[in-house]
């Protein structure tokens, strides 16, 4: 069987990603849902198995009614633009905690004063 | 030995209604306010901070009521508070349930107390009680635990519960991501009925969870997942 560059690339990238989702779902860290790791395992696990059987793909071609290479050249290019919308949102919601945070570590930098201005309150109230 | 209880109130433009809100939890009983104001542009940080006993904190910009509330159960943390509770600004929740909502966690049978609105036609409106429903319909199948009340801002947690959740929820979605580390970290977990005022200023808020919030809500937390 002849393998092309694509299908390495692909094999890696989707091994990668599966390697990464299995690790953080069995170490249970914030965030890792079964749902959550049942959606990698499609996506990139589905991508794996495209890549090891690209005649996988005609299965999938004829159920919908999409043939052709041209169409492929396509597809794969929407599949990299969603990628990298993917990619894009990710780090503005990574971005967007990080504002969160250090907004957070500025309003508690004021703690201290504002406990003291409690305490200096008090006297007030029992005159 | 007496459980000190520290009451977090995040506020986004409440200045008509935050020191009404302030007395009555004072006159509810003795709790340590804290009250963090999610960058209002008008005077609710001043009217807060004004008040005697109370400790306001301000974001300098808007973060969401996540965010706030995030941050008002840091600062009770760091206070040395044994039972953390988190409610609304708008004068929706009644701090006389305060007591019941804590009492769990003062018997140590539990680290979380939802509290759970009624939904009976005529005390909550039709359209908060289908909204509801879907949240928490969502919230099972996203994070694995069906409760009554999925998007109910007024909480208690004890401070080992306060301490290990940990969510990065900034808007709305955060009362339910708390009930997902409620579920990651086996916590245990009660519900307990309140009452709930609705009035005219709460239901008109501009920033109140309405339809559009809602599936903006939904949005993030199916985003959450995948991201």
């Amino acid at each position: 069987m002849k393998i092309h560059l694509y299908q390495i690339i692909m094999i890696f990238i989707s091994s990668v990603m599966l390697f990464q989702g299995v690790k953080e779902f069995l170490k249970r860290e914030t965030g890792q849902t079964f749902l959550k790791f049942a959606v990698r395992l499609i996506v990139w696990g589905g991508m794996g198995v495209v890549a090891v059987y690209p005649n996988s793909t005609m299965f999938f071609a004829k159920m919908i009614g999409i043939e052709g290479n041209i169409n492929a050249v396509i597809l794969t290019g929407f599949l990299l633009v969603f990628l990298l919308i993917f990619k894009l949102l990710s780090a503005i919601e990574k971005i967007e905690q990080n504002i969160s945070e250090l907004t957070r570590k500025e309003a508690l930098s004021h703690l201290p004063e504002q406990i003291q201005i409690t305490h200096n309150q008090e006297p007030d109230e029992s005159q | 030995m007496e459980s000190s209880v520290h009451v977090v109130i995040p506020v986004y433009n409440e200045e008509t209604v935050i020191a009404d809100v302030v007395r009555e939890v004072q006159a509810a009983g003795d709790y340590t306010i804290i009250v963090v104001d999610d960058g209002s542009r008008d005077a609710t940080f001043t009217t807060a901070g004004s008040m005697t006993g109370v400790v306001a904190l301000r974001h300098r910009i808007n973060r969401g009521k996540g965010a706030a509330t995030k941050t008002g159960i840091v600062a009770a943390n760091r206070l040395g508070a044994d039972i953390i509770v988190t409610m609304d600004g708008d004068g929706q929740h009644d701090p006389g349930d305060i007591e019941a909502l804590t009492w769990p966690i003062r018997l140590g049978e539990c680290d979380v107390v939802l509290g759970t609105r009624p939904r009976v036609r005529g005390e909550m409106p039709l359209i908060k009680i289908i909204a509801n429903k879907i949240g928490n319909i969502v919230t099972w199948l996203l994070y694995g635990i069906h409760v009554s009340d999925s998007q109910s801002g007024f909480r208690a947690y004890s401070h080992f519960a306060a301490t290990i959740i940990d969510t990065k929820a900034d808007k709305y979605e955060y009362d339910s991501k708390v009930i997902r580390e409620i579920n990651n970290n086996r916590l245990r977990f009660t519900e307990v009925p309140i009452k709930v005022r609705y009035t005219d200023y709460s239901m008109g808020k501009p920033q109140k969870q309405g339809f559009i919030n809602g599936i903006k809500t939904l949005v993030r937390m199916i985003w959450g997942m995948l991201v």
